[in-house]
């Protein structure tokens, strides 16, 4: 039965694909090629390299049966889809950061926290009782409290390089974030099987990683 | 480009008009009894029943005494409701309904055609097994390409008693169950001081497939009286479902948005739409709250997710 893999363009993708070739899938996919869908013939699996926040979608909508993303986005979308394997790759945090020593917040007064996971950001600063307002951001996240947009940012953090360089730090860190292979939920019962031999497959590659790393 | 005219509307109304008469005159020949439901519920009785439903998606509106309501969005909640507080002992209805459920989808209120089907006040060994035959003889006229899936509450109900979580980790736990995540309820569970139940429930997502492959992944595994009452109640539907259908799963995690079910639980899918074309199961503790267990079962049909895959294929 044929399947349909969503891979997201970028570093997280290129590991993925590695893991997919080095066990022998997907050879003929080339992410130097302007091409965005790409097929393993023999195994009958269609490859389709997106942007990664577009994945999620893909698999929800069912038009791909799994897919890789990172939990970041999971949580972000808040999507009806399985999340059936963790990751050893993609790992970062989901922190709040902001102006080096200027962490404490005594009055009552609304946070203004720029971010590109507003439902994430709502979520935790609520369960925390915290009152925020969202200043939604696409990029560039860690100017906005440097120019006074915002007070904190809630972003991803990898290294803390970029924060360092720009005279922030973490505040808190929020959540630990892993890409997931998710899978539409109607796939699933369809093609358990063939869902579960590939993640099967993916697992001893991403274990041997996690070893390695 | 051209969009949607009144042509191609009325034309959609003529089909889902002719789908919506197929099956009500199936139903009506089965000896269902045809009821109109309410579209209203009161909001806490609703929201007290079903814990799990996502409170937001509700659609309110107030009565006179400012009492909160909603557009129903789900039909079998507003039935029992309906009839139990009038039910007289020994009383057996065998009926199906035409309906709409109402739900906030972020950009509007969905409107959800359905058509149902309840058998409640009569349980024997025929009772499940007609009401999962009804189920099969309306997916499979439509589809050959249809999986039906079936499960049952009580298993997971005997686990969760047996490691008598908190209301938290209760509906973490079912979160995490819901989405397959295996590792997450791992780590989650290590969490939480250790039960033998959670042995069981940490392998959970293995018990799935066919009633055989379960059998043997059971072997081994934490069981109680409950748990072991689940999987002889489908150990008996597995025995008549082999001489009606092969296309059949069986999924011990399988946990539902309405938390009224009690038993048995089933869905119908066909290959090629992205929604469960059919749900349903059994209720009988849901009626509980009016002071007496009445058996219940029941099933609704998607007609807006059916059409849509009767269309892909050009009929």
């Amino acid at each position: 039965m044929s399947l349909t893999i969503a891979i997201p363009k970028g570093r997280l993708g290129s590991q993925a694909i590695d893991m997919f070739k080095s066990s022998g899938i997907g050879e003929s996919i080339d992410e130097n090629s302007r091409k965005l869908v790409f097929k393993d013939e023999k195994l009958d699996i269609t490859f389709l390299l997106l942007k990664n926040s577009d994945v999620i979608t893909y698999v929800e909508s069912g038009v791909a049966d799994i897919g890789i993303s990172g939990k970041d986005m999971i949580m972000e979308n808040g999507s009806d889809i399985y999340e059936l394997y963790k990751m050893n790759i993609g790992k970062c945090k989901l922190s709040v950061a902001g102006i080096k020593g200027r962490k404490i917040f005594k009055d009552d007064t609304i946070i203004k926290v720029a971010t590109k996971f507003p439902e994430t950001a709502k979520k935790y600063f609520s369960s925390k009782g915290q009152k925020i307002k969202i200043i939604k951001l696409n990029g560039s996240i860690e100017l906005a409290p440097l120019l006074g947009l915002s007070d904190v940012i809630v972003d991803i953090v990898e290294t803390g390089n970029t924060l360092v360089a720009n005279g922030l730090e973490v505040f808190e860190d929020m959540y630990n974030i892993n890409a997931m292979i998710i899978s539409n939920r109607i796939s699933y019962k369809f093609k358990r099987k063939e869902i579960k031999d590939i993640i099967e497959i993916i697992r001893k590659e991403d274990e041997c990683y996690g070893k390695n790393n | 480009m051209k969009f949607l005219n009144i042509e191609d509307e009325m034309d959609f109304f003529q089909k889902m008009f002719i789908l919506r008469k197929e099956i009500e005159n199936f139903l009506f020949e089965e000896g269902y009894m045809n009821i109109e439901p309410s579209i209203f519920e009161g909001y806490d009785e609703f929201t007290g029943v079903n814990s799990r439903i996502d409170k937001k998606s509700t659609v309110k509106l107030l009565d006179n005494n400012s009492e909160i309501l909603i557009l129903s969005p789900d039909i079998t909640t507003g039935i029992v409701n309906k009839f139990m507080p009038r039910w007289e002992i020994g009383t057996k209805l065998k009926m199906f309904y035409y309906g709409k459920t109402y739900k906030h989808n972020g950009i509007g209120i969905k409107e959800n055609r359905e058509m149902g089907v309840e058998i409640i006040g009569e349980k024997n060994q025929n009772t499940d097994e007609n009401i999962l035959n009804t189920a099969i003889t309306i997916i499979s006229k439509y589809s050959d390409k249809y999986l039906i899936e079936i499960g049952n509450s009580k298993f997971l109900k005997g686990i969760m008693q047996a490691c008598s979580f908190n209301k938290e980790d209760y509906e973490n736990i079912l979160d995490l169950l819901y989405l397959k995540n295996k590792q997450e309820l791992k780590e989650y569970l290590s969490r939480l001081p250790y039960k033998e139940p959670m042995s069981t429930l940490v392998n959970i997502f293995d018990l799935e497939g066919s009633f055989d492959e379960i059998l043997n992944q059971l072997e081994g595994l934490y069981l109680n009286d409950l748990m072991n009452e689940g999987i002889e109640e489908l150990r008996n539907i597995d025995k008549y479902m082999k001489n009606v259908t092969d296309k059949v799963t069986y999924d011990l995690s399988l946990v539902s948005e309405l938390s009224y079910y009690d038993g048995v639980i089933f869905r119908g899918y066909i290959d090629g739409s992205n929604k469960e074309i059919i749900k349903g199961g059994r209720y009988d503790s849901f009626t509980q709250q009016y002071g007496y267990k009445i058996p219940a079962i029941g099933f609704t049909v998607e007609l807006d997710e059916l059409i849509k895959v009767l269309y892909k294929e050009g009929q």
